[in-house]
């Protein structure tokens, strides 16, 4: 059953949109669960006012890691995957009831292992490093979680193959499934790493098994937690492209460039646990360096590749609807009141500029030493997950709810200035924390003044000052994702219903016009952003490595 | 164009100057990346160790005990403090929720560390010059440090461990000189440490089984949790614990029972037996102790009054 999209044009399964929209619902009550336990942890970590006992602190970390890192974003990320191999490809669901099972089995996944850790039975944080146990029921919610998302994974694929024998698009793939496809090939290898290390760990709390290795754990561990942020860097560059020409009309300069980027996100992701392994015992240094970087770190390659080809795609489209003054008219000009356009040039920036360039810093052998396991960590991907992959999520569910849900966006005024909020908070936030992780605070810390030990430790007094703006950005993140949340919900359950074209506050864009032959640069604005985004890389880098210079003598 | 297929002749699209050029920058940097740790190698001072042991728990504690034992020279808030040679060997026990030993290293002198814990993983962070390595059980990890700055540092944990994981923070003290000694506290500290008495054949007096237990609270980390102050955040404390009437939970039913000798044995073999109210989230693991230093920890507990 279909029904032709009076908007776009495309052909929309029924069975499919359904899929789409309850998936995506599920990723907006994940992302509520994980903030309310978000703004209760920066109160706790904010000394001054130091709100919950260590228990629950602790409890509340685990929750709101698997909340925010793993429900929210790949029930969004299922709602994409579905959203790009059907509507996109004008094509049907291949297995409809499938897709329900794997809906089911993922919600009684989140179910059981919320309530096992409310219950406290697993005060284990969301990397639950053996010999820590939890409740085998939690182990269970977890791998109930990942096989229904497999299943949803696999049925991406064959949408894949039905669009493919039905030529329903022309000879070649839409760059948007292309890099969805990409997300989703990633996503098979970083399940096959959750089953293999949950499936054991599950029979070790049970009883079945007696040793489970805890340098093993880790290393297959973060072959989940590690590869599945390359899922989401996959799906987010994916939307950025999407953005792009739904805004502006705008396409990749050089779309074989940026098909070769996303392989590369592939090939050179696999030991991406090797990131998480630079200070521990077990593994050489050979082994750190050759599996962080394959000798030249092409996968940090494929995404600065991006960071030319995204920016450049809105500019080159700029450029050819006449807005071709000097270096950057075509940024001032940009539609900004669309709140998916600004979402993503701020996830953009966010993504590279504090989440980019700290990921490369921090995951290289020797500089490690000076942040593992510091608040600085989480700083980092609050930058990547936060700014980047949450904000365009957050951006894209601006242009679902009308074409998808088929409702009008409710206060339209607020979605205009929500993503600039939550840039801003979550800028701050994750900037103070790397500020206090380089001061050497620890992260998941119920209380940095040690109370109870046989020691104390007084941190720089600086850290006062970045605690406060840190409790500030977090503040006014909460805020901005209850606003978000808000619209979101009013509008598809309450929202007048979109009858057609002239019901839709964001604009479509048709496509950019034809540029003219020309030799020279294409986006020279967008040349001059990312040489100023390398001075910062490199006067970062070598901040890191004077830091570390400075450290006692270890080898 | 991303949501339809590109156009015709998209495959043999020339790349522009500029995203040629900003590919070649980038694959530079990329590159330079690689090789610059590689030279951090050859001329930085500080590279991740590449020694690492596999040892169970049972081996590296008796093995890190042996050695505090050994070299013990004081004792700073109930862990015991040592004062390794230069290119000793020093062995480094983290355990829930205590370092041991404290150690007193002089500047610029190296010292090989075995780290290991004898529970969960931990963190080991030196404060304030922020370094941080990762401690498993199961693994002895050999990290070479040459201290280049006198002063106190704290070693701090930050890989969570559990309830009392904040109150993880042990203790290094960098001297320059022997004077400095003095800005510790740790002036009269001994140098070597006295050899243990002699077995005698006779029972040993209580006194001499009191001091045996002290020995036993500092070496087996009782201290982590127990305090001899009165403070009480994790555990009962242990001054004016004997005889005392403690409320307690017993097959899930609260009884009071007197801390006597039995009650100890009890405790500390089966610590989930009776569960002391108040306490009941922080569950005492499972120690190994002999029946002979369960005694001498008995006769400890005693001597400690309000």
């Amino acid at each position: 059953m279909f029904r032709t999209c009076d908007i776009t044009g495309f052909k929309v399964d029924l069975q499919s949109e359904k899929l789409i929209r309850y998936n995506a619902v599920f990723a907006v009550i994940s992302l509520l669960l994980a903030v309310t336990a978000a703004i209760l942890l920066v109160f706790t970590r904010y000394q001054p006012v130091h709100l919950l006992g260590a228990e629950w602190y602790y409890r509340l970390v685990t929750f709101h890691g698997l909340n925010a890192l793993i429900f929210w974003i790949i029930f969004f990320e299922i709602a994409g995957l579905y959203f790009g191999s059907t509507v996109v490809l004008n094509t049907r669901f291949c297995a409809p009831r499938l897709g329900w099972i794997a809906f089911a089995l993922m919600v009684a996944g989140l179910v059981l292992s919320n309530i096992i850790i409310l219950m406290g039975k697993a005060d284990v944080m969301l990397t639950s490093y053996t010999p820590l146990k939890a409740h085998p029921l939690y182990y269970l919610g977890i791998i109930l979680f990942a096989v229904g998302a497999l299943l949803a994974v696999i049925l991406f694929f064959g949408n894949l193959m039905i669009a493919r024998r039905e030529k329903a698009y022309g000879d070649t793939m839409p760059l948007f499934t292309y890099g969805l496809t990409t997300a989703a090939i990633i996503a098979v290898i970083t399940l096959a790493s959750g089953a293999l290390i949950y499936i054991p760990t599950f029979l070790w709390s049970l009883g079945l098994i007696s040793n489970i290795d805890p340098a093993m754990y880790k290393l297959i561990w973060w072959g989940l937690g590690h590869s599945s942020q390359q899922i989401n860097v996959a799906a987010m560059v994916s939307i950025w492209y999407m953005v792009s020409f739904l805004a502006v009309g705008g396409t990749s300069i050089n779309e074989r460039v940026s098909r070769t980027a996303f392989v590369l996100y592939i090939l050179f992701i696999c030991l991406a646990s090797a990131h998480h392994l630079l200070t521990d015992p077990g593994v050489s240094s050979a082994w750190k360096v050759w599996n962080t970087s394959y000798a030249m770190y092409l996968a940090v390659l494929a995404s600065m590749i991006h960071a030319f080809a995204v920016p450049s795609s809105f500019e080159s489209a700029q450029r050819r609807w006449g807005y071709n003054k000097g270096l950057f008219q075509w940024l001032s000009k940009a539609p900004w009141g669309n709140p998916a356009f600004s979402s993503i040039i701020l996830a953009i920036i966010g993504f590279g500029f504090i989440g980019g360039t700290t990921g490369v810093i921090f995951g290289m052998e020797q500089t490690n030493i000076i942040v593992h396991n510091t608040i600085a960590i989480p700083g980092h991907f609050k930058g990547t997950v936060v700014i980047g992959t949450t904000l365009t999520f957050m951006g894209i569910t601006y242009y679902l709810i009308p074409l998808i849900f088929r409702r009008k966006i409710v206060g339209f005024g607020w979605a205009k200035w929500q993503p600039w909020m939550f840039f801003v908070g979550i800028a701050l936030l994750s900037i103070s924390m790397i500020v206090l992780g380089q001061m050497g605070v620890p992260r998941r810390h119920w209380d940095s003044t040690f109370s109870g030990g046989p020691f104390t430790y007084n941190f720089n007094p600086a850290v006062d000052f970045f605690w406060a703006l840190m409790m500030l950005g977090g503040t006014l993140a909460f805020l901005s994702t209850l606003v978000w949340i808000l619209i979101v919900v009013i509008s598809v359950f309450f929202g007048p219903k979109v009858n057609g074209p002239e019901d839709m506050q964001l604009a479509i864009s048709p496509l950019a016009p034809q540029a003219k032959a020309h030799k020279g640069f294409e986006a020279p604005g967008t040349l001059v952003l990312t040489i100023i985004f390398l001075l910062v890389f490199l006067a970062l880098f070598f901040l890191n490595w004077k830091w570390l210079a400075a450290t006692w003598n270890v080898n | 164009m991303s949501l339809f297929s590109p156009a015709e002749g998209w495959y043999d699209k020339k790349v522009s100057k500029d995203e040629k050029m900003w590919m070649v920058i980038a694959l530079v940097l990329c590159i330079m990346l690689f090789v610059w740790m590689i030279m951090w190698h050859v001329y930085g001072k500080q590279n991740p160790s590449n020694i690492t042991y596999r040892t169970s728990t049972a081996e590296f504690s008796k093995l890190s005990e042996a050695y505090t034992k050994q070299n013990m020279i004081g004792v700073d808030n109930g862990i015991p403090v040592v004062r390794p040679q230069p290119n000793s060997d020093v062995f480094v026990m983290s355990e829930m929720w205590r370092w041991s030993p404290v150690m007193i290293l002089q500047k610029d002198q190296s010292y090989k560390m075995h780290i290991s814990s004898k529970d969960v993983v931990h963190g080991f962070s030196i404060q304030p010059v922020n370094m941080n390595f990762q401690v498993y059980p199961q693994y002895d990890y050999v990290l070479e440090f040459k201290p280049t700055e006198a002063g106190e540092y704290k070693v701090i944990c930050n890989e969570f461990c559990g309830i009392g994981h904040h109150t993880m923070i042990g203790k290094i003290v960098v001297i320059g000189n022997e004077e400095d000694l003095k800005l510790y506290g740790y002036e009269n500290f001994k140098k070597a440490p006295d050899p243990l008495p002699e077995k005698k054949n006779e029972p040993l007096t209580e006194t001499e089984m009191a001091l045996l237990g002290e020995q036993v609270y500092t070496l087996k980390g009782c201290g982590a949790c127990h305090k001899t102050d009165g403070s009480s955040q994790i555990a009962p404390a242990w001054n004016g614990l004997f005889g005392k009437e403690e409320e307690v939970i017993e097959n899930g039913k609260k009884t009071s029972v007197v801390v006597d000798e039995a009650y100890i044995r009890e405790s500390i073999k089966n610590p989930q037996q009776k569960i002391t109210v108040g306490f009941e989230n922080t569950p005492m693991p499972v120690f190994p102790v002999t029946d002979e230093e369960i005694e001498q920890l008995i006769a400890y507990i005693k001597t400690l009054k309000n």
